[in-house]
């Protein structure tokens, strides 16, 4: 599968679960290779990738990490939207 | 007082003989519209009783998931030069070594873009820059890393790895605490800055059992120094420190937590296989008695401070490890360790807490490490070792 079809995946897991549940790195991993039957490090890549370039955040809060969809607020922090 | 607000109980903090971070914050007004900010909303927290800091949130630097820290004043309309107030951290060298020249450089860029305060270390590790805004911190990583400068690391991460001086500026480092500790931060750059674990994972490395960073108390892993043959004793020393008037029976014999070193009134002599390494009477004795020849470390997992449940030591795992270049041996049971841990806990579950919970059998057979001696923390106490049948059938 190509890269950008498993980013697909990925940000539709995303979308689907914000607001639901705070997902760590390893929950997208997990579900994403296991739903396309891909290797873990595939799909590790391939979110790295998208966290790269801003498809997807890190954020913080109660003493832990989890992996979101940017705001509008965070986009235009980092100049890529105006 | 500050130049905005009156301060009268931190002015107090100003008086006695210790150098007080209060002038340091008012010295920061000279160049910092925000640390007048910064002392009035403390001023308002020694009034009230109550802190106005809130944490968290989405900050930090795109590809980056950790170090930088959201810190926001809930009272942003009464002190508006604090409303954003980042710590940024800073990967500190390994033993904390900096040229004058490498401190001007970190505080010039902070002074540009910051509050131009810090505090040298955070118990992390990490230099700590205190004070910044959402809008800065892409110009100030870019700065900092076209330096040779990277972030340090903060969330459910590995957390910057850190170190004691070691053999830089200590002879009785058993282990080279500053090369184990460059090459740990370099290994695990990706579990630094990209958090993927339940919680947060520290490792501190000392070069003995004196322990000078705490490892023993602050890491979910301690690596701690320390040696397998005997101590090396040098009697002349030992008769030179009774002739300077050392009490040697009551000072260091009395004080042997396993009693296996005794004094005759003339010689030291020391049953090391009752020896824990502690190092205390080499820390007394130093010219007299060295750390033994054939060297090496102590893995000890999970300490913690009592944040979530309470406050930890570290266990002893492995109680004698080589620790040399290129650091395989302790690289591959570092990583076994956490991946056991990864595996097994909830979120914001520390490797000590889910020890206690799973039991030390289940973790001992995930890092293939044999059940020993060493590793029963008080004595009468259960193990959290549990023997088979087949175990059993064994002996």
């Amino acid at each position: 599968m190509e890269q950008e079809a498993i980013q697909e995946l990925i940000y539709a897991y995303s979308e689907k679960m914000s607001g639901k549940k705070k997902l760590k790195e390893k929950d997208i991993i997990k579900k994403i290779s296991a739903d396309a039957e891909l290797d873990k490090d595939v799909v590790k890549k391939a979110l790295r990738a998208m966290i790269d370039v801003g498809k997807l955040m890190y954020s913080y809060g109660g003493g832990a990490s989890s992996v979101e969809i940017p705001t509008e607020e965070y986009l235009r922090e980092k100049g890529m939207i105006k | 007082m500050s130049g905005k607000y009156k301060t009268p109980m931190l002015d107090e903090l100003e008086k006695g003989p210790f150098p007080s971070f209060i002038t340091e914050m008012k010295k920061a007004t000279k160049i910092s519209t925000t640390a007048e900010d910064a002392l009035g909303q403390l001023e308002k927290s020694y009034q009230t009783k109550r802190g106005y800091w809130k944490h968290g949130g989405i900050v930090g630097v795109l590809g980056y998931g950790g170090g930088v820290i959201g810190r926001y004043s809930s009272l942003p309309d009464e002190f508006p030069g604090v409303a954003h107030y980042h710590t940024v951290r800073i990967n500190q060298p390994s033993g904390f070594f900096y040229t004058s020249a490498a401190l001007r450089e970190i505080c010039d860029i902070w002074d540009k873009y910051g509050s131009g305060m810090t505090n040298m270390h955070g118990s992390t590790g990490d230099l700590v820059l205190l004070g910044t805004t959402t809008d800065k911190l892409e110009a100030i990583f870019a700065e900092y890393s076209s330096r040779g400068w990277d972030l340090g690391s903060s969330g459910s991460a590995m957390r910057t790895p850190s170190c004691c001086v070691g053999p830089g500026r200590c002879e009785w480092a058993c282990i080279d605490t500053l090369g184990l500790t460059y090459h740990l931060t370099q290994h695990f750059q990706d579990e630094m800055h990209r958090p993927a674990y339940p919680y947060k994972f520290k490792i501190k490395t000392a070069g003995c059992a004196v322990d000078c960073v705490a490892a023993i108390a602050r890491a979910d892993l301690s690596i701690i120094g320390t040696w397998k043959d005997d101590i090396q004793v040098d009697q002349a020393e030992v008769k030179a420190y009774a002739d300077m008037g050392m009490n040697i029976q009551a000072e260091i014999a009395e004080m042997c937590p396993t009693e296996c070193l005794k004094y005759d009134g003339g010689k030291i002599t020391i049953d090391n296989k009752e020896c824990t390494r502690c190092m205390h009477c080499i820390a007394k004795m130093t010219k007299a008695l060295r750390p033994g020849k054939e060297r090496g470390a102590t893995i000890l997992v999970g300490s913690k401070a009592p944040i979530v449940v309470g406050s930890l030591l570290s266990w002893v795992i492995v109680p004698f490890i080589k620790a040399e270049e290129p650091f395989e041996e302790v690289t591959e049971l570092i990583e076994n360790i956490i991946e056991w841990w990864d595996d097994n806990a909830k979120p914001r579950e520390r490797i000590g807490e889910l020890l206690e919970v799973k039991g030390m059998r289940p973790f001992l057979e995930a890092i293939n490490v044999p059940p020993q001696p060493q590793q029963v923390r008080e004595p009468r106490k259960d193990p959290f070792f549990f023997w088979t049948a087949a175990d059993l059938e064994k002996k």
